[in-house]
């Protein structure tokens, strides 16, 4: 790799640029397409498709209803999303050389990984939106069910630590005397050139879309990469932001996240005022907090959420084949659970949507939300100069954490 | 520089690289170094910075050997 390559993709990106970029990003993606950046409705409908392979009518499923399986993911907008960021992720994960099979040498992993997928997809969907449309850009587009659901998320990723620093869950590393560094012989470094082989095909294939009169897919092609490739160089990831305050008071991603809907919130705000875009509102109910927390708990148990998971399965990560099988179960069961089982009818029928812009006005939505994200900020600026592993705000205290 | 123990991390998903650092860490005695080998790439940046707040200090640049990433952690 030559010096300016390596300087690029030799080393991750400031999370704030990266997170903020995609902030900007999203907004416009809103303003081409007046759709958001989502992804965990492509799980579910994936799940829907998989049972369709096996012979199972979904047919008279209500929430399958709700958001329509029409066409195959390749001929959909939304689809694309979703395969941009893989194959952009993928990208530039070759071009920096850091593809690699990577086993947890602890095998409960994997079902840990499994279960948190399960909850987090399941949660997830019933709170209509993961970490993206229930969170980084429905906070930007006034949605108040975002504003519940970080909340629950918070309460619930609480648990999950709790969960995850007992021995049981946690398991034991093993410490060994000395040096026992094995050095792996210096190989060829070919993933660049692959890499680079990976771009030019998805760029003929954007171009494809442009030429054959489907512009639509081919924005969605380039803003799905450019997601992916931000989320990866950035390694953006919404379940530390919420879980390493817990576990050692580190916010890093707490506050980078903030910054970028911050960002994401006056660009979005333009867009809907200079454009007259009516903003994209979801259901404020029961079912948002009851999902926020079961994500929240989900996405610690398996160590990455429904945007996390799909950069590390690139980078080789087993574990997160694990928890991307787990998302889209969860997904699914929701989905039957939504009309056999009744949630619909106990969690979210008495819910109704609650736009902020509508309710107080453009003004007053902005900057209450701004002074929201302010206070979040400053929350995770304390947060992170006093609290420590093993002994949270008490100093040198004596209370037993994680042991 | 010598190293005094060894924590091979190789495989394991975040955060138990912060975790089990700063577990290990917490029961050394004073100026023995750990040498923590991990591969998942969020460590490249979390642990290091998370040692350092939590007062130990970094014996030796981290650096990485292909898609490994070497730690030198001294209490």
């Amino acid at each position: 790799m030559n010096r300016i390559t390596s300087k690029i993709f030799g080393q991750y990106w400031n999370p704030y640029w990266a997170i903020g970029i995609a902030g900007v990003l999203s907004a416009l993606y809103f303003g081409l397409t007046n759709t958001v950046w989502a992804v965990t409705d492509k799980f579910t409908r994936l799940g829907g498709q998989i049972l369709m392979l096996f012979g199972i009518d979904i047919s008279d499923w209500e929430y399958f209803k709700l958001i329509t399986i029409k066409g195959s993911t390749f001929e959909r907008t939304d689809g694309w999303i979703v395969w941009g960021m893989f194959i952009g992720a993928f990208i530039t994960i070759l071009l920096s050389n850091n593809f690699k099979i990577r086993i947890p040498k602890q095998k409960r992993r994997l079902v840990q990984g499994l279960i948190g997928g399960i909850i987090a997809g399941f949660g997830a969907r019933l709170a209509l939106g993961c970490n993206l449309a229930a969170f980084f850009t429905g906070v930007p587009q006034f949605s108040f069910h975002s504003w519940i659901f970080m909340v629950a998320t918070a309460i619930g990723t609480y648990i999950g630590f709790k969960i995850v620093s007992t021995k049981w869950w946690k398991g034991k590393p093993v410490l060994k005397k000395g040096n026992t560094a094995t050095k792996v012989e210096n190989k060829k470094i070919i993933q660049p050139y692959i890499g680079i082989l990976v771009a030019i095909l998805y760029a003929l294939l954007v171009i494809y879309f442009f030429v054959t009169g489907k512009p639509y897919l081919g924005i969605a092609a380039i803003f799905g990469a450019a997601f992916g490739i931000l989320i990866e160089r950035g390694q953006i990831c919404f379940t530390s932001a919420f879980r390493d305050l817990w576990v050692s008071g580190r916010a890093t991603m707490t506050k980078a996240i903030a910054v970028g809907i911050a960002i994401s919130t006056l660009f979005t705000f333009v867009v809907i005022v200079v454009y007259g875009l009516e903003p994209i509102t979801k259901i404020a109910a029961p079912s948002t907090f009851i999902g926020g927390v079961l994500f929240g708990l989900g996405i610690v148990l398996a160590g990455g959420c429904e945007t996390g998971m799909m950069y590390r399965v690139m980078e080789g990560q087993v574990l997160y084949l694990f928890v991307f099988a787990g998302n889209i179960i969860g997904a699914t069961f929701l989905a039957y659970g939504w009309d056999h089982v009744g949630i619909f009818n106990t969690l979210v029928k008495s819910g109704s949507k609650i736009n902020l812009i509508t309710e107080l006005g453009p003004i007053t939505a902005l900057l209450l939300t701004l002074v929201m994200l302010a206070v979040w900020f400053a929350v995770a600026v304390f947060w992170e100069k006093n609290y420590r592993f093993g002994t949270g705000f008490k100093k040198g205290g004596m209370r037993q954490h994680g042991n | 520089m010598v190293i005094d123990f060894t924590l091979d991390l190789r495989g394991e998903p975040c955060p138990f690289p912060v975790i089990y650092s700063l577990e290990t860490l917490k029961d050394m005695k004073k100026g023995e170094v750990l040498q923590v080998i991990a591969d998942c790439p969020a460590s490249f940046k979390n642990v290091p910075e998370e040692v350092v707040k939590h007062g130990y200090t970094l014996a030796k640049e981290p650096y990485k050997d292909g898609q490994d990433l070497y730690f030198f952690i001294q209490v």
